[in-house]
């Protein structure tokens, strides 16, 4: 048994974000043990202040460049809850796809580039190219058809330039839904094959459990697996929801010595979002394809082992194809119709909720009567999920003290990944040295 | 692009464009100053897009791994973005990924953790790589929480353009 361990995976960079694992074992007692985030805040709370309701979309969708999609949306709701405008179902049916099409994107992502190279013992995955070309050949398909889809409808593939308060600048035509309704048919078949790729290497996922509170978005009316609508529920809820415009009674954010992130806690002193939240509130209401892919890896309701986000981030990834399919096909039946935007400025505040790949998300903004932006309060998945890092690693490392230091590491870093942190995405900058 | 459409109408457009010869790709987050200096740049090129029929230009901004399909399909690609490259400030410098090392440490913990060389070398490896690769780096003054550049960058966004527009026409 390792008796002595010093783990300091520490990465120091000048302005992007980082996450630290610390961890100091001494005669098996463990003396620190800590997850800390010290990345910069970004202050894009502040930076909203005093713009008008048209901009704030456009601005936040900049804080993330996996996640502008959803920080557009969230957004988008909370001004039109702010200033009462409502939407057309056809809208609303849009900007579900457009959500989906991200969920696909960073879901797979996941998989692809971070996962699988743990699962298949590499470190990243430049060598997953040479071990495994067809699967990253599929992996990468994939991402593009889901980057396709998004640019379709967002304009873009990040950073949305189509969504408005109220509706759409542009949606695509009939013609270009039918083909994209195609292309996911046969994006089935292809996350059919890496679900059978991950199926085949499944067992190197850690086994390990902690009781865990997972909080989620909850749909009733009508019961759906959602990811854009209803209200905030949690595995402690007993089925209860709570209205978005209550998320600070959920979130509860606190300020710890080890993290300039801020974290939270509602019921217990961690909580957890994400694909597996989702999944524990609402995988009854999942599609048969997706419910399929669960049952291929034994994945069922109430799963508190977090190395399996990964795995239901592809159940997701079925269901958010197959759901989409029949959208598209519901939006074809009844025929696109041309809409008129209007919105007229006026004093008031709202709260827009959506489930970003990562976990829920919170923005809420206030606006004064010429529709100027007076406050802003924005509460990321990624801070929500960091006390529950830090439980986990404290139940995990004692269970593997003794396979070593390098092993303890390694299951540290997956752990870490399995949540995929959005810890670094505002700046992506060059860093060279120019070869002699 | 937005100012084609009558505002607040929804228009159904056909957009099955063609991907063209070359793309120039600007990165970065406009929202962090300097940083965001490639967006700037696309943002300049493409109110006179008309001088040039045969080149996509992308504000890509931190979308990270996408980059890789921006690539895919293209005979020349050129990359505009910020750059730690131990130069005085604002200066820009035209290179391809192998005259250069990243020394940049990634903790491989998130796929926000982007370095744009290594996307290359697995677009290189999927054989999805342009012939052509040529990056534009450019050193900042300032990178912090700031929708504008830094006076210094600001001053040479048009010899940052007249330098860029050598390499549209080959």
């Amino acid at each position: 048994m390792s008796k002595n361990l010093k783990i300091d995976v520490h990465h120091i960079t000048r302005v992007e974000g980082h996450g630290n694992i610390v961890v100091n074992v001494t005669n098996g007692k463990i003396e620190k043990l800590e997850w800390q985030v010290p990345e910069a805040p970004r202050f894009f709370e502040a930076m909203v202040r005093g713009r008008s309701y048209e901009d704030i979309q456009i601005i936040v969708s900049r804080i993330c460049g996996i996640c502008s999609i959803t920080h557009s949306l969230a957004a988008t709701k909370a001004v039109e809850k702010a200033l009462g405008v409502k939407v057309s179902e056809q809208t609303d049916i849009i900007r579900i796809l457009m959500h989906y099409s991200e969920q696909l994107q960073s879901h797979i992502l996941h998989i692809g580039y971070l996962a699988a190279p743990d699962f298949f013992g590499v470190p990243s995955v430049l060598p997953l190219v040479a071990n495994a070309l067809d699967v990253v050949k599929t992996i990468v398909k994939i991402h593009r058809v889901a980057n396709s889809w998004s640019e379709l409808i967002a304009g873009r593939p990040t950073h949305p330039i189509t969504i408005k308060p109220g509706g759409f600048t542009r949606i695509p035509s009939e013609k270009q839904f039918r083909e994209l309704m195609e292309t996911l048919k046969s994006t089935l078949t292809d996350l059919k094959v890496i679900a059978g790729v991950v199926l085949s290497i499944a067992d190197n996922i850690p086994k390990f459990e902690r009781e865990t509170e997972y909080v989620s978005l909850k749909q009733t009316n009508p019961p759906t697996y959602t990811f854009y609508h209803g209200d905030i529920t949690s595995t402690d809820c007993n089925g209860r929801t709570i209205p978005i415009n209550d998320w600070h009674k959920v979130t509860n954010e606190y300020v710890v010595e080890q993290s300039t992130a801020k974290w939270t806690k509602w019921h217990r002193d961690a909580y957890a979002v994400g694909a597996l939240a989702r999944f524990n509130n609402n995988s009854e209401f999942l599609t048969p394809g997706a419910k399929e892919a669960a049952k291929m890896f034994g994945l069922k309701k109430g799963c508190c082992n977090p190395f399996m986000n990964t795995i239901a981030q592809l159940v997701e990834s079925v269901h958010v194809a197959e759901t989409s399919i029949a959208m598209i096909d519901k939006l074809l039946t009844k025929g696109l119709t041309e809409e008129k935007i209007t919105v007229k400025p006026k004093a008031g505040k709202g709260s827009g909720c959506v489930e970003a790949p990562r976990g829920i998300l919170f923005h809420e903004y206030e606006f004064d009567n010429k529709g100027n932006c007076v406050s802003a309060d924005i509460c990321i998945p990624t801070n929500q999920n960091h006390a529950n890092i830090q439980k986990d690693f404290e139940k995990l490392v004692p269970e593997i003290l003794d396979q070593g230091q390098d092993a303890v590491r390694q299951k540290l870093e997956m752990l870490v990944r399995s949540y995929d942190p959005c810890i670094s995405c505002s700046t992506h900058m060059l860093k060279v040295q120019f070869v002699k | 692009m937005l100012d084609a459409y009558a505002e607040g109408t929804i228009c159904k457009i056909n957009c099955d464009a063609m991907k063209k010869d070359v793309v120039v790709l600007g990165l970065g987050n406009p929202l962090m100053s300097d940083e965001g200096v490639g967006c700037h740049i696309i943002e300049q090129f493409l109110a006179q897009s008309e001088k040039y029929p045969s080149v996509d230009f992308i504000d890509a901004g931190t979308s990270g791994i996408a980059i890789l399909h921006y690539l895919a399909n293209r005979r020349k690609a050129i990359l505009v973005d910020c750059a730690y490259m131990g130069a005085k400030a604002g200066t820009i410098k035209r290179f391809t990924p192998d005259e250069v090392n990243s020394t940049k440490k990634l903790a491989h913990e998130s796929l926000h953790q982007v370095d744009v060389l290594k996307i290359i070398d697995l677009a290189k490896q999927l054989n999805q790589c342009p012939q052509q690769l040529i990056i534009f780096g450019i050193e900042p003054e300032s990178i912090k929480p700031e929708s504008q550049l830094s006076k210094t960058v600001t001053a040479k966004i048009d010899y940052y353009i007249a330098a860029i527009s050598k390499d549209l026409a080959l």
